[in-house]
């Protein structure tokens, strides 16, 4: 089956099984070995992925679903501005995820940010898929607020064009 | 690395028109709702079965509406849960919206949809359990002499005699109706995983309108993940038939009678699975034993 989409800014025609996994896709046919876990559908939630802006676990993404959409994975969004956002939240705090789950929480903190959420129930609960304990959920709910501030005051600074 | 696999086709209908005809063409085929019970399988890729076919209903547009009114709200079975807490939070049973909030991450929640939760192949969900107290009815879509028919159905009357879903041959669940319900007792709890250890994991809801001390119009339903939904009527009746505050004798007497009629139905749960059901029943017996001890506001 072929599938045009977009992973990490590239515009892509990907000739695959049509039930593959986007984590097996990132892994085999992107060659992202590194950054993208393939647990099997054990719901690790370190295969977080960017689609469409979205924090999803690639694993439960099946090729077909990915048809006409972005796809950023962390190897992509480390270089970006958001990205920086987030790290400033992290040394305002003063905590940081371990190496293991850096990738995913990170991806899962911009999806909150960007959206724009506060509650701290919500934050938690989003980021109960991560099972890694290296962070307190007091430390992930200041870093979310602290990251959504830093993106607010950088948007005012900056404001976009229309 | 999976070299002479065959790739499914997966067919994309656009409206409930197409689907049939697809069903017509493909009876054999796997309908595909949000997917995150099929892929959390072990099994989910790569496919064993040759010439597979898919048909994927995220792009069916009629199946993506909701809506409401003073009385019901009605899901398309492609409305996600994330979608349904967030436009119903406030007016949904508790049941139903505890047992979405219980799932956990927005990220499973957000992809996983009320028709997928209902109609699972070989295994069940804590959601049919819930709606099933919530006298929750469902609009089945089936094939008949070659043309699509519908038919409104409890959710009650799909469960087969194993206590399973069971939708007619090609049958499809299009919509989900839910009463917004006027029962002042609303009871939800899920111990263990039923996605990552369904051995051991067991679901309750249960639904009722105590005044003073007797239960009107009580539900109950246990749910085990490898067996199914155990609903009785009879069960119902105990419960109605009861005068609260319950003390441990009678607690031991109702815990007995609704144990034998489990057992009766699922011999094969587990022992932590019985321990897991006797915990989340007295938890109702003493929810239900504070509120009937507790004076409402309005009377002190």
């Amino acid at each position: 089956m072929k599938i045009d989409c977009t992973i990490d800014g590239k515009t892509l025609t990907l000739s695959l099984n049509s039930d593959k996994p986007l984590s097996l896709i990132l892994r085999e046919n992107m060659g992202d070995d590194g950054a993208v876990n393939h647990c099997n559908g054990e719901m690790c939630g370190l295969c977080t992925v960017l689609v469409d802006g979205k924090a999803m676990l690639s694993c439960m993404v099946p090729a077909f679903e990915i048809r006409g959409k972005t796809v950023t994975t962390f190897d992509s969004f480390r270089r970006t501005r958001n990205m920086k956002d987030i790290e400033k939240a992290y040394e305002s705090v003063g905590r940081y995820p371990c190496t293991e789950c850096y990738a995913s929480r990170s991806l899962i903190f911009e999806s909150l940010i960007d959206e724009g959420i506060t509650d701290p129930g919500e934050i938690l609960k989003e980021l109960s898929i991560v099972r890694c304990p290296c962070m307190d959920p007091e430390d992930e709910i200041m870093i979310v607020r602290r990251g959504i501030e830093i993106r607010r005051k950088r948007n005012v600074q900056r404001p976009q064009l229309a | 690395m999976y070299k002479g696999l065959s790739s499914p086709n997966i067919h994309t209908p656009k409206n409930l028109g197409e689907y049939a005809s697809i069903v017509l063409h493909y009876p054999m085929s796997t309908l595909w709702g949000g997917g995150t019970f099929i892929m959390t399988r072990p099994d989910a890729y790569p496919s064993k079965t040759m010439n597979a076919e898919i048909i994927y209903l995220g792009e069916v547009e009629e199946l993506h509406r909701f809506q409401r009114n003073d009385r019901f709200a009605e899901f398309g079975a492609m409305v996600t849960l994330d979608e349904i807490l967030s436009t119903g939070k406030t007016v949904l049973p508790k049941a139903l919206t505890d047992n979405i909030q219980t799932i956990g991450s927005r990220l499973i929640t957000r992809k996983a949809t009320i028709g997928g939760t209902i109609a699972t192949k070989g295994f069940t969900t804590s959601f049919p359990g819930t709606l099933i107290v919530l006298d929750a009815t469902a609009e089945v879509r089936y094939m008949k002499k070659k043309r699509l028919h519908s038919r409104w159905m409890q959710i009650t009357r799909l469960l087969d005699r194993n206590g399973r879903i069971s939708l007619p041959s090609n049958g499809l669940i299009s919509r989900v109706r839910i009463a917004f319900s006027e029962k002042n007792c609303h009871y939800f709890n899920e111990i263990g995983s039923f996605m990552l250890d369904p051995e051991n994991a067991v679901a309750a809801a249960f639904t009722a309108t105590l005044d003073q001390d007797i239960l009107i119009n009580p539900r109950i339903a246990f749910t085990y993940p490898l067996h199914g939904v155990c609903y009785s009527r009879d069960i119902d009746s105990i419960f109605s038939s009861l005068r609260f505050p319950l003390d441990d004798e009678e607690v031991d007497t109702l815990e007995s009678m609704i144990f034998t009629f489990i057992e009766s139905s699922f011999p094969d749960i587990t022992p932590l699975q019985r321990t897991r059901t006797s915990g989340i029943m007295r938890q109702i017996i003493d929810d239900l034993n504070e509120k009937a001890l507790t004076v409402p506001a309005e009377e002190r």
